[in-house]
């Protein structure tokens, strides 16, 4: 199953995804929890130690690309597979659930578009 | 735009099954959940839920209820405010770890469970955050 979890700043997105991930991964569930937030901070709520949560690298803005068709819809590509992503970028978190960083803003990007 | 539904426009939820949308009980987060499952059920997400969070009385259940009910949305889950999770978060840990019998964590094992028994039997879960910038 693919869940997103969504809601106005401040309303517990975080903590709530970060709880039913864990959760879900104890009962026996393969886990891929994303973060997809500018500024970032599942890797906590998930129980990772601050310093490892700290040094995961995310996943880089090159590798995902977003077009708008026509109509105006928007939809999101990759460049390189899935598997290889999470290969490369999952981090590992308390009960077995995988965490990928996405989309987290760098500092160099400040200001931009 | 409402903060936070640039995401859903940039097709990030284009993937997703099931929605879960947080909701406090006040009326500027009821307003944004509201417009975010319209948002979402135009995307065609299937499943679209709301999540009741930091729930502190009746009235408080009450008027998340009343006010999905009129935007057509299930409440999945009512979790109560818990200072367990204050205290994870004054902490930066996770609510699990510090107090893993929390009000607040059994409700989420209620809402997993849920999930796991409405969902087609699968060997890879994935749990996305589609996020609002704070």
């Amino acid at each position: 199953m693919k869940i997103a979890v969504a809601g106005k700043g401040g309303s517990g997105k975080t903590t709530i995804a970060g709880g039913l991930a864990r959760i879900l991964a104890r009962s026996g569930q393969s886990v891929l929890a994303i973060d997809a937030d500018p500024n970032p901070n599942l890797a906590v709520s998930l129980g990772m130690d601050q310093d490892t949560a700290a040094k995961i690298r995310p996943v880089p803005h090159s590798f995902i690309h977003h077009t708008e068709d026509a109509n105006g819809r928007y939809s999101v590509g990759m460049s390189v597979a899935p598997e290889q992503i999470v290969a490369d970028y999952g981090a590992a978190a308390p009960d077995g659930v995988t965490l990928l960083l996405i989309g987290r803003v760098e500092p160099d990007q400040a200001g931009a578009g | 735009m409402e903060a936070g539904l640039e995401h859903l426009k940039r097709g990030t939820l284009e993937h997703a099954e099931t929605l879960l949308i947080v909701v406090e009980p006040y009326f500027k987060s009821l307003e944004a959940a509201g417009r975010i499952a319209e948002l979402a059920r135009n995307l065609g997400v299937p499943e679209v839920y709301a999540v009741a969070n930091k729930v502190q009385s009746e009235r408080d259940e009450t008027a998340i209820r009343e006010y999905c009910a009129a935007c057509q949305l299930d409440v999945l889950a009512i979790v109560p405010h818990d200072a367990d999770v204050a205290e994870a978060e004054r902490q930066g840990r996770a609510v699990l770890d510090i107090a893993p019998d929390a009000n607040a964590v059994a409700e989420l094992t209620d809402l997993a469970n849920h999930l796991m028994s409405n969902s087609v039997q699968s060997a890879t879960g994935q749990v996305a955050t589609d996020t609002v910038p704070a």
